[in-house]
């Protein structure tokens, strides 16, 4: 059972996101895009963030994120982006699809970790 | 900038380069040719007689060639040269140093369609011309070389752990050939540019890397190249973001957008854009901090503009300097 899945098309993301949370004590599963984000949020509800890319195969991230709230009716998982992506329409946009925050890659562990503990409850 | 990397800054003063072979058998002209590639950003590279095919077969940035027509064993035999490099690499222009006149209109019409112009020594300065026209035709920003090489290194710094960056000077090829055997390919577009970036490097550098713990893969995977593949992508992702977020203006919508194929021989290691455009490009050596005895890893980076290039209207995004220091960190809603 996950605290936080990781959806990010790219392994070496999923591999230095995954690492260091799990080094840091945290529960972690991977998808490699939205499409496969959202079955794994619908399998496991013990999913408490999200951390998620944005330019992806299949399903970009904001889609999913706006699917979690639509199509799978959870209101309660919170969802950060970590992407390249920094421009205000599309913050705009996942502001609107309820997302929690916004990260622009690279991703920096220690700049993070206070808040996705507190996020995910520990 | 990161602790993990130690980088080595492109100097303020930013001056594009070219690197040229030279053909030519007379010392006092070559003396000549090389204070004129000096005064214009040219580096010359000077290549015996018996070895040209194999140096052309072995440098895959050259922006062009400086030939003596007389270069070689006899009067005509730079002629015979010349078709043999048209042949094995027409993307080269081909500047033709004469002993008597500065044009090429005596030769026969297959001599004159190897060559870009023709100049003779004592009048070189008119060479100026024609580099602008076959080299130095696009006019990059400062800014934009700066920001490119600033914003690459960031990303390099984030994937590689404990490594020492270097960046050349930018230089500006023709030349259509691969660097190595791992290539990855993004298209850039906004309303003053539409082109590709190309990252390009070797795989055996890249997966001692990974063996050394040095990328963000597991070194028990440094058997697979899926995740050599991975290391080169996400930095070309990284990239292509920060380019995007740095230098604004989003590609218009309203109109029609124009695509031509990109045609990739794996044989010749040869990739066309449809165009004969020079490419922007830069040259990125990390070295290996703890393991001085490994080789260094090289990351070509090169930019095609072959669908729009317009930089009256390049901008940069004010905020995107910021950015750059920032990223990483969480922006909460």
């Amino acid at each position: 059972m996950a605290q936080i899945l990781v959806v990010d098309d790219s392994a070496t993301v999923r591999n230095e996101v995954g690492d260091f949370l799990t080094t840091s004590g945290m529960s972690v599963s991977f998808a490699v895009d939205g499409r496969d984000g959202l079955a794994k949020l619908k399998s496991d509800p013990s999913i408490k963030l999200v951390v998620c890319d944005i330019n992806m195969p299949n399903m970009d991230g904001l889609t999913m994120a706006e699917k979690v709230r639509s199509e799978l009716q959870n209101q309660s998982v919170s969802i950060i982006m970590l992407t390249t992506e920094n421009s205000p329409a599309m913050k705009e946009r996942g502001k609107a699809a309820g997302i929690k925050g916004w990260i622009v890659k690279p991703f920096k562990g220690d700049a993070v970790l206070p808040t996705f503990k507190k996020l995910v409850g520990v | 900038m990161d602790a993990n990397i130690t980088e080595t800054p492109m100097p303020q003063e930013i001056k594009i380069v070219s690197k040229f072979l030279v053909l030519d058998d007379d010392q006092s002209c070559r003396d000549q040719i090389r204070k004129f590639c000096d005064e214009n950003n040219l580096i010359p590279l000077k290549v015996q007689a018996d070895n040209v095919m194999g140096v052309l077969k072995s440098n895959v940035d050259l922006g062009g060639i400086l030939l003596a027509e007389n270069f070689g064993s006899d009067s005509s035999s730079g002629l015979q040269l010349a078709h043999a490099i048209h042949a094995a690499r027409p993307e080269l222009p081909i500047f033709l140093r004469r002993e008597s006149c500065e044009y090429l209109d005596d030769l026969a019409p297959q001599d004159q369609r190897l060559f870009a112009s023709a100049f003779m020594v004592g009048n070189i300065v008119h060479l100026r011309a024609a580099l602008d026209e076959s080299i130095f035709s696009f006019a990059y920003p400062n800014v934009l070389v700066r920001g490119i090489s600033e914003l690459t290194t960031a990303a390099l710094e984030s994937q590689f752990i404990n490594m020492k960056s270097e960046v050349e000077a930018p230089y500006i090829v023709r030349d259509k050939l691969i660097f190595g055997e791992i290539f990855t390919l993004i298209p850039v577009e906004n309303n003053w540019c539409r082109g590709y970036m190309m990252l390009q490097s070797e795989e055996q550098s890249l997966l001692e890397l990974v063996k050394f713990d040095r990328t963000h893969v597991s070194a028990d995977k440094a058997d697979n190249f899926r995740g050599l593949n991975g290391v080169l992508g996400e930095i070309t992702n990284l990239v292509w973001g920060a380019f995007k977020n740095r230098y604004s203006g989003v590609a218009s919508t309203d109109r029609h957008l124009s695509q031509v194929p990109i045609v990739i021989n794996h044989l010749h290691r040869y990739i066309s854009f449809g165009s004969d455009n020079p490419q922007l490009c830069f040259r990125y050596t990390l070295t290996d901090l703890a393991h001085a005895d490994a080789s260094p890893l090289v990351i070509n980076q090169k930019f095609v503009f072959n669908l729009n290039w317009n930089p009256d209207d390049f901008s940069e995004n004010e905020t995107s300097v910021e950015d750059l220091v920032s990223a990483g960190e969480l922006d909460l809603f």
